[in-house]
C-alpha cells in the first residue's frame, strides 16, 4: 500500500487509528497485523517471506541471550541470524544481477547464454533486511536487551508506517518504545502536521519534477540545458519524494506513539559531500557508520585502511540502493569524493570560498551523482554526461522537448522546490508547535495535495525499488 | 484547556475528518442507492494481488469525493498554471499537440516502457502482411500519416523556427528500411514539407487543424490525391467510371486535443476552429458518397480516416476523396488508433471483406511506430475460403 494512495488514506489509516485507539492492550500485536495487510497488499505472499525473516532473527536473539551460551555459540548465532538475513537480501535482489553478469561474462568468452531466472524484488526487502539485522546486533553487543515478545518485535520489523522505504529505525533506538510510549495530544498533532507536509512534498511537488525528469531521462540526446533542467528536476525530486516519506513515515509513527530519528536536514545546503552525508538518508549512513564502517576498524586502523574502509562502505552503499553497475558507480563516485575530503582533513577542495559557492558546489557534485542513480545503465549515463556537457548534440526530435519541459506550471513549481530545497527550516523542526497561522497553511496544504492526488496517476515513491 | 492543546486538538480533529469524509460519503451514498457498501467487496473475494488491484481502483473511481473534485482540480490547475494535463501541451500562437506524438520524436529509439515496440518489429508484421496478402495475388499500398509535430515543428516551440534538420529522424530511417524490403509506400512527409516550403502556405492552408492531432481537409486531400496517383503510377488500379463531384461544408469545431485534456468547461477558453471541409456526392444523384463492400479496394486505418468521413460532415474523410480520385468507390476497416494490429484483427475476423480484393491500402499514423495499441503484432489473414 502507499501513504499517498485513496485507499491509504480514507480507509486504512483512520480504521486502524480507530481501532488502536479503542484497544485498551494488544495494540503492538493489532499494529503487527495491520503491518502485515499493508504489506501484503502488494503482494500477499512476501509476508511470509518477511515474517521467516522475523522469525530467523527473533530465534538468533534468543540463542545470544539464552543463560550459559558461550561466546562461540552466541557469534555462531549471530553469524547464524546475520547469514539467512544477508542471503534473502542477496537471492530476492541480487540472483538477477550476479545471472545477467555471468551471461554477459560467457558471451565474452564466446560461450553460450543460460536462462535468467527471473526473480521478484520483494519491496522494502533492503529495510526491513537491516533493521531485523540491527536487532541481531545490537542484542549480541548488548545495547538492547532481547525483546520479551515474539509480537513486540515482528510489530518492529513490519511496523507499516517505516517499512517500505525507511527511515531506517534501529532496534536500540526503539526497544524501550515497543515496551511502552507516550501517547498524547501533542505528539499526535505534531505527527499529524508531519504527515501532511510530507504528504504536499509528495504530491505538489515531488510527482511533477518527476514528469520534468522522466522526460528528460528518457529522451535521445537532450539538448544541454533541457538536460541540466531534467537533473535539477530529479534532484528534486528525489529529495521531496524521499524526504515526504520519511516525513509521513515519522509523523506516521508518532500518531501510535513512537518517535523515529529525522532522516533529512537540509542536505542541498550542505557544503561539503562529508557534509551533504551527514544530511542525506541520515538513518542509512549512520546504519552504515554504525553496522559496517565501525566493525571494518572505521579510522582507527590507519589513513590508507580509513580510506578503504570509506570505499567499502560507500560501495556496499551503491549497491544497497539496487543490483546495478549504476549504483555501484554512485557508490564509488561517493566514495573517492569522501576519501578525497578526507584526505583533506574533511574539508572540501572548495572549502575556501563563500558559503553559497560552496554549496552550489557541492550541489553540482550531487547532480552528477544523480545522473548515475537515475540512469538505467552505464550508456545511458555517460549519454547523459555527454548531453549535460555539450558532448553530444540534441538529434532529431529532441529539441521539441522544451515544449513539454519549460511551460509555466513546471517553472513556478521549480523555483518553489529551489525555494524549500535551498532554505533551512525543515518539516521536522517546524511540526512540533502548531499556531493557527500553522494550522491554516497545514489543512489548505492537505485539502490542495489530496485534489491533485486525485487528478494524478499512481505515482509510486522513488525508494520503493530499493 | 490550555490554548496550545486547544489547537493540536482542533488539527487533529480537521484531519480526522478528512480522512473520514470519503468513506462516509461513499458508504452512505451506496446505502442510498440500497447498493452494498462497496467498501465491503473486499471481504467478498480471495485476496489476490489482481483482485486486490480491481477493488483498489473500483474504490477509487467509485468515490463521489472523487468523481466531484477532481474537475475541480483539473479547472484550478488549468486557470492558474496552464495545465494542460498529461495528454495534451500547448505550442505557440493557440497550437495544441497530442502528448504522445511528441514522446515518440522526442524519446529513444529503443522502449522506454513495457509494450512499446521497436522499428524491428514494425518492419516484421508490415513484410509479413504484405507477403500474406501477395500469396493471395492483393497488393498493399503502405501510407504512414506523419505527426502533427513531425510537420508543424516549429509550432510547438520556437526552437524549432529555422531547423536544419527533421524531427522525425526515426521514422525517416523505418520508412528506408521498408524501402528496402520492397514495401510500396507513399511518403507523405516528403510531400508535406514541400507545400510548407511554399510561401503561400499559412491559416485556411494549414495541412494540420490547430487543436487537433489530425489533418486539415487540405492536408487529408492532398494525401489522398498522391495515393491515387501512386495506385495509378504502379498499374494496381484503373481509373474509374464514377463521377463524383464535392459538396463545400464549412465546419465550426474544437480539436480532439481539447477533448482530451478533461478539463470541465475548457471549450469556453478556446474558440471553435472554422474549417472548410467538403463532401464527396455523386454527380449524377446528389448522393453522398458510401463505401461499397464489393470493391476491390480495402482501405485499412486509424482515426486519420475517421475525421470528416464519419465525424462530421460525414463522407467527406480521406476514403471518400481517395474513392472520388479513383473514381470509383472504395471499401474501409477504421479502428481509432488501431492502425497497428486491430484493423488487422478486425479483418481477420471478417473475412468477407476481403473477398475480390486486388489491393489493401494501409494508413497509420507516425507515433503508432512505438506506440501502436497491441504492438505490431504477426496477424493472420482469415481463411480464404470464408472470404465469400
Amino acid at each position: 500500500m502507499v501513504f499517498t494512495s485513496h485507499i491509504f488514506l480514507f480507509y486504512f489509516l483512520p480504521f486502524v487509528l480507530f481501532v488502536y485507539y479503542l484497544l485498551p492492550r494488544g495494540r503492538n500485536f493489532f499494529l503487527l497485523c495491520a503491518s502485515y495487510v499493508f504489506y501484503g497488499w502488494w503482494q500477499p505472499w512476501f509476508v511470509f517471506l518477511m515474517f521467516f525473516a522475523t522469525w530467523v532473527n527473533y530465534l538468533g536473539g534468543i540463542a545470544i541471550t539464552r543463560p550459559g551460551a558461550t561466546g562461540r555459540s552466541r557469534k555462531l548465532a549471530l553469524t547464524l541470524s546475520v547469514g539467512v538475513s544477508l542471503s534473502l537480501l542477496g537471492f530476492f535482489k541480487y540472483f538477477m544481477f550476479l545471472e545477467n553478469n555471468l551471461n554477459d561474462l560467457l558471451a565474452l568468452l564466446g560461450s553460450e547464454n543460460f536462462s535468467i531466472y527471473v526473480v521478484t524484488l520483494p519491496i522494502g526487502i533492503s529495510f526491513y533486511i537491516f533493521q531485523s539485522l540491527s536487532y541481531s546486533v545490537d542484542v549480541y553487543r548488548g545495547e538492547s536487551p532481547p525483546v520479551r515478545s515474539f509480537f513486540d518485535f515482528a510489530c518492529y520489523v513490519a511496523l507499516f508506517p517505516q517499512l517500505i522505504a525507511g527511515p531506517i529505525v534501529r532496534y536500540n533506538t526503539i526497544a524501550d518504545q515497543l515496551v511502552e510510549r507516550d501517547h498524547t495530544v501533542q505528539k499526535f498533532s505534531s505527527g499529524t502536521a508531519l504527515f501532511i507536509l510530507g504528504f504536499a512534498k509528495k504530491i505538489l511537488l515531488a510527482n511533477p519534477m518527476g514528469e520534468i525528469a522522466d522526460s528528460v531521462f528518457a529522451a535521445n540526446s537532450p539538448a544541454t540545458i533541457d538536460a541540466w533542467f531534467g537533473v535539477t528536476a530529479y534532484a528534486f525530486q528525489i529529495y521531496f519524494d524521499f524526504s515526504g516519506y520519511s516525513d509521513m513515515a515519522i509523523g506516521l509513527g508518532r500518531m501510535f506513539g513512537f518517535e523515529f530519528l529525522r532522516n533529512f536536514n537540509a542536505p542541498y545546503l550542505a557544503d561539503s559531500i562529508t557534509d551533504f552525508w551527514r544530511r542525506w538518508h541520515i538513518s542509512l549512513s549512520t546504519f552504515l557508520r554504525d553496522y559496517l564502517y565501525i566493525p571494518l576498524g572505521g579510522n582507527r586502523k590507519g589513513t590508507r585502511r580509513t580510506y578503504l574502509n570509506l570505499a567499502i562502505v560507500m560501495l556496499l552503499g551503491g549497491l544497497w540502493h539496487g543490483a546495478s553497475w549504476v549504483f555501484v558507480i554512485w557508490g564509488a563516485y561517493h566514495g573517492a569524493l569522501l576519501c578525497f575530503e578526507r584526505w583533506r582533513g574533511k574539508e572540501s577542495l572548495y572549502n575556501s570560498l563563500p558559503r553559497p559557492v560552496r554549496v552550489a558546489i557541492t550541489f553540482v557534485l550531487v547532480l552528477f551523482s544523480w545522473v548515475l542513480f537515475r540512469s538505467p545503465d552505464i550508456q545511458q549515463a555517460f549519454d547523459f554526461f555527454g548531453a549535460m556537457f555539450g558532448v553530444l548534440k540534441p538529434e532529431g526530435g529532441s529539441i521539441l522537448l522544451a515544449a513539454e519541459l519549460y511551460t509555466r506550471g513546471h517553472l513556478v513549481l521549480m523555483a518553489i522546490c529551489a525555494a524549500f530545497a535551498f532554505q533551512p527550516l525543515q518539516a521536522f523542526d517546524w511540526a512540533p508547535t502548531i499556531t493557527w497561522k500553522k494550522m491554516v497553511i497545514l489543512i489548505l496544504l492537505f485539502l490542495v495535495a489530496i485534489m491533485m492526488m486525485f487528478v494524478q496517476a499512481f505515482n509510486p515513491f522513488l525508494y520503493f525499488q530499493f | 484547556m490550555k490554548p496550545e492543546k486547544r489547537k493540536q486538538l482542533f488539527l487533529i480533529g480537521i484531519f480526522l475528518a478528512i480522512l473520514l469524509a470519503e468513506g462516509v460519503t461513499h458508504t452512505t451514498m451506496d446505502l442510498m442507492k440500497n447498493q452494498r457498501p462497496v467498501a465491503a467487496d473486499l471481504f467478498l473475494q480471495v485476496p489476490s494481488q489482481e483482485n486486490l488491484r480491481n477493488y483498489e481502483e473500483n474504490l477509487e473511481e467509485g468515490s463521489w469525493l472523487v468523481q466531484n473534485l477532481r474537475p475541480v482540480m483539473q479547472v484550478l490547475r488549468f486557470a492558474v498554471l496552464g495545465d494542460l494535463g498529461k495528454k495534451a501541451v500547448a505550442g505557440r500562437e493557440g497550437w495544441l499537440f497530442y502528448d504522445l506524438g511528441i514522446q515518440y520524436l522526442t524519446e529513444r529509439s529503443q522502449p522506454v516502457r513495457p509494450g512499446e515496440s521497436t522499428p524491428d518489429e514494425v518492419v516484421e508484421a508490415i513484410v509479413s502482411f504484405r507477403d500474406r496478402l501477395a500469396e493471395r495475388g492483393i497488393h498493399l499500398l503502405v501510407v504512414p500519416a506523419p505527426g502533427k509535430a513531425s510537420v508543424y515543428p516549429e509550432m510547438l516551440t520556437a526552437r524549432a523556427l529555422n531547423l536544419d534538420h527533421p524531427v522525425n529522424v526515426r521514422t525517416l530511417q523505418l520508412l528506408e528500411q521498408l524501402e528496402n524490403e520492397a514495401i510500396e509506400l507513399v511518403n507523405l512527409f516528403d510531400l508535406y514539407q514541400s507545400e510548407k516550403n511554399k510561401d503561400s502556405i499559412s491559416g485556411p492552408n494549414n495541412l494540420y487543424l490547430i487543436q487537433d492531432t489530425h489533418w486539415s481537409p487540405k492536408g487529408m486531400e492532398m494525401a489522398a490525391e498522391k495515393v491515387a496517383n501512386r495506385l495509378q503510377e504502379l498499374g494496381w488500379v484503373e481509373k474509374g467510371n464514377t463521377d463524383y463531384g464535392l459538396k463545400e461544408v464549412p465546419l465550426s469545431r474544437h480539436g480532439d486535443v481539447i477533448r482530451m485534456t478533461q478539463i470541465p468547461g475548457i471549450d469556453d477558453w478556446y474558440e471553435p476552429e472554422t474549417i472548410q471541409a467538403s463532401q464527396v456526392v455523386r454527380k449524377e444523384s446528389g448522393e453522398i458518397y458510401a463505401d461499397d463492400p464489393h470493391s476491390e479496394i480495402l482501405v485499412l486505418g486509424d482515426s486519420f480516416l475517421r475525421i470528416y468521413e464519419h465525424d462530421e460532415p460525414g463522407s467527406g474523410g480521406f476514403v471518400a476523396h481517395l474513392a472520388r480520385d479513383l473514381g470509383k468507390p472504395l471499401t474501409s476497416i477504421i479502428n481509432d488508433g488501431g492502425a497497428s494490429t486491430l484493423v488487422r484483427q478486425e479483418l481477420y475476423r471478417k473475412p468477407e471483406m476481403l473477398a475480390g480484393k486486388k489491393v489493401v491500402i494501409w494508413e497509420f499514423v507516425e507515433r503508432d511506430i512505438r506506440f501502436g495499441t497491441e504492438g505490431w503484432q504477426d496477424v493472420p489473414l482469415p481463411d480464404a475460403n470464408q472470404e465469400i
